[in-house]
């Protein structure tokens, strides 16, 4: 009974991958309003992962991240910083791409936003390990999908 | 697992098992520990997926409700085996109604739950987040996994009820029925969470609350019509069929040999359902007011208990007239067909 329905829902999906559609597609079309074009990225200061140099560029491992993943889309970044709340917010309402600034797996912005895959872990000074993730638009799978993909092929083994 | 005391007398209060039924009973245990050993494992693989998608969500809670009706069957099967006391003279069948009861509010409590949870996740548009997921090195869409986990859980519980579902009619068992019927229909939760995650996929982030939709719905559905069951098999309803469809023929059967005795002129009974075996009130009316024998009535009993295996705590009351008042409806009887 089963068998012609799951042949069915592979096949579908299957096809619609091989037509050059993307799978998973952003309902929003994130992925491809930012390749070739421009990727809004909000910043919040947070440790070594993000910092504001004097002339207001986002320096630290996450921005030097995020350039590197921006280049491989030929997409220039347009940068806000602020403080997670407001980030958040503006991620939520679709004024930003992406938001990083240092945030765990527990940060409170699921509710809002989309998380990458844990790409590396660190310890804090009590000892805990916080795996850190970076926060997408919610549901834009396709451009979650690249920038997981990309995170991951960085991360340190 | 092991059978009680002395293998060969299985009981159900004091009625013990022919054969077939003992064969029967054997064999649900024994599929009852495997439902419950494929459930451990495809809860775990589903969570272990679980993501963002409302549908999975759902699929999964199914799961971990499946495991009630084995659950029930299982802890009932053991407590009915225990013999009437002083306590309790009609025994301990009614353990199959209170589990049958129990597995089915959970149910329907869980089924309007998820309505209201994956109604709220359309209303409010939210588009469900899944990503990338590390398989062996790489890193994959995790839809495709969670579609693939959905597949691999879909086809042993069809299996696996329609084994279930003929042991329940040989046992006359409902909680085994109910929890049959339910794995019988599991796939097609599997086949919708995957068809909501590949939604997702296509970029409709709407699918995958339309899949819970749909499951928690049916989650609802069997809920609603577990409980409606299980009630009205506690309220003495009629005895009727392992599966619910018809009066249960047994009555019929009963009036038909106890009308055709020679000393009888007609007579009709009252069948409730304890759960595997009937308890039977024979209303008989002798030929010309004359009382039948001391002889004539234990006969006229063993003869009917020699019926069928369910009929064991059974009366026969001699009676000038048939007592309408016990026998409401006239013509129908307990069990008529």
């Amino acid at each position: 009974m089963n068998k012609p329905f799951a042949a069915a829902v592979l096949i579908s999906a299957l096809t619609l991958t091989s037509c050059g559609t993307s799978f998973p597609a952003d309902p929003d079309g994130t992925l491809d309003r930012v390749s070739g074009g421009v990727l809004r990225v909000g910043a919040s200061e947070n440790d070594d992962w993000v910092t504001v140099a004097a002339s207001g560029e986002p320096e630290g491992s996450e921005p030097a991240l995020i350039r590197e993943f921006a280049s491989r889309l030929g997409a220039e970044i347009k940068w806000s910083v602020g403080t997670e709340h407001v980030l958040a917010a503006d991620l939520k309402h679709g004024e930003l791409d992406l938001v990083i600034g240092g945030l765990n797996d527990e940060t409170p912005w699921e509710k809002e936003a989309g998380l990458t895959r844990p790409y590396t872990e660190s310890k804090d000074s009590r000892g805990k390990t916080h795996k850190h993730v970076m926060l997408v638009a919610k549901g834009e799978n396709a451009f979650l999908l690249e920038l997981d993909r990309f995170l991951m092929a960085k991360a340190p083994k | 697992m092991k059978p009680s005391a002395a293998r060969g007398a299985v009981r159900f209060g004091h009625t013990e098992l022919p054969e077939e039924q003992r064969a029967a009973l054997r064999k649900a245990v024994k599929f009852e520990w495997i439902t419950l050993g494929f459930l451990a494992a495809s809860t775990a693989l589903v969570y272990a997926v679980l993501g963002n998608s409302q549908a999975m969500k759902a699929a999964w809670v199914e799961d971990l409700l499946s495991f009630l009706p084995p659950l029930s069957f299982l802890i009932a099967s053991r407590t009915i085996r225990r013999r009437p006391s002083e306590e309790h003279p009609y025994g301990f069948h009614r353990a199959v109604g209170i589990a049958h009861v129990v597995a089915a509010v959970a149910l329907t409590v869980m089924g309007a739950y998820l309505i209201v949870d994956s109604g709220i996740g359309l209303v409010t548009a939210e588009h469900p987040t899944i990503g990338g997921f590390d398989l062996f090195g790489q890193t994959v869409w995790l839809g495709w996994v969670m579609i693939l986990a959905m597949l691999l859980t879909a086809g042993p519980p069809v299996y696996l009820g329609h084994v279930k579902m003929k042991l329940a009619e040989k046992l006359h068992d409902k909680v085994l029925y109910a929890d049959a019927d339910m794995n019988k229909a599991d796939w097609m939760t599997a086949v919708a969470a995957a068809v909501g995650v590949a939604g997702i996929g296509l970029g409709w982030w709407w699918a995958d609350a339309v899949a819970a939709l749909v499951i928690s719905a049916s989650i609802l559905h069997d809920g609603v019509r577990n409980t409606r069951a299980a009630i009205s098999g506690l309220m003495d309803k009629r005895a009727r069929t392992y599966d619910d469809a018809e009066p249960h023929p047994l009555g019929s059967r009963i009036d038909a040999y106890l009308s055709g005795l020679d000393w009888a002129d007609t007579a009709k009974s009252r069948i409730r359902d304890e759960g595997h075996v009937f308890h039977v009130e024979s209303f008989v009316v002798p030929q010309d007011g004359k009382m039948p024998s001391m002889e004539q009535l234990e006969s006229a009993r063993n003869a009917c208990i020699d019926l069928d295996w369910k009929v064991q705590d059974m009366v026969i009351v001699p009676v000038a007239e048939l007592p309408a008042e016990y026998l409401p409806g006239g013509a129908a009887s307990g069990g008529e067909s």
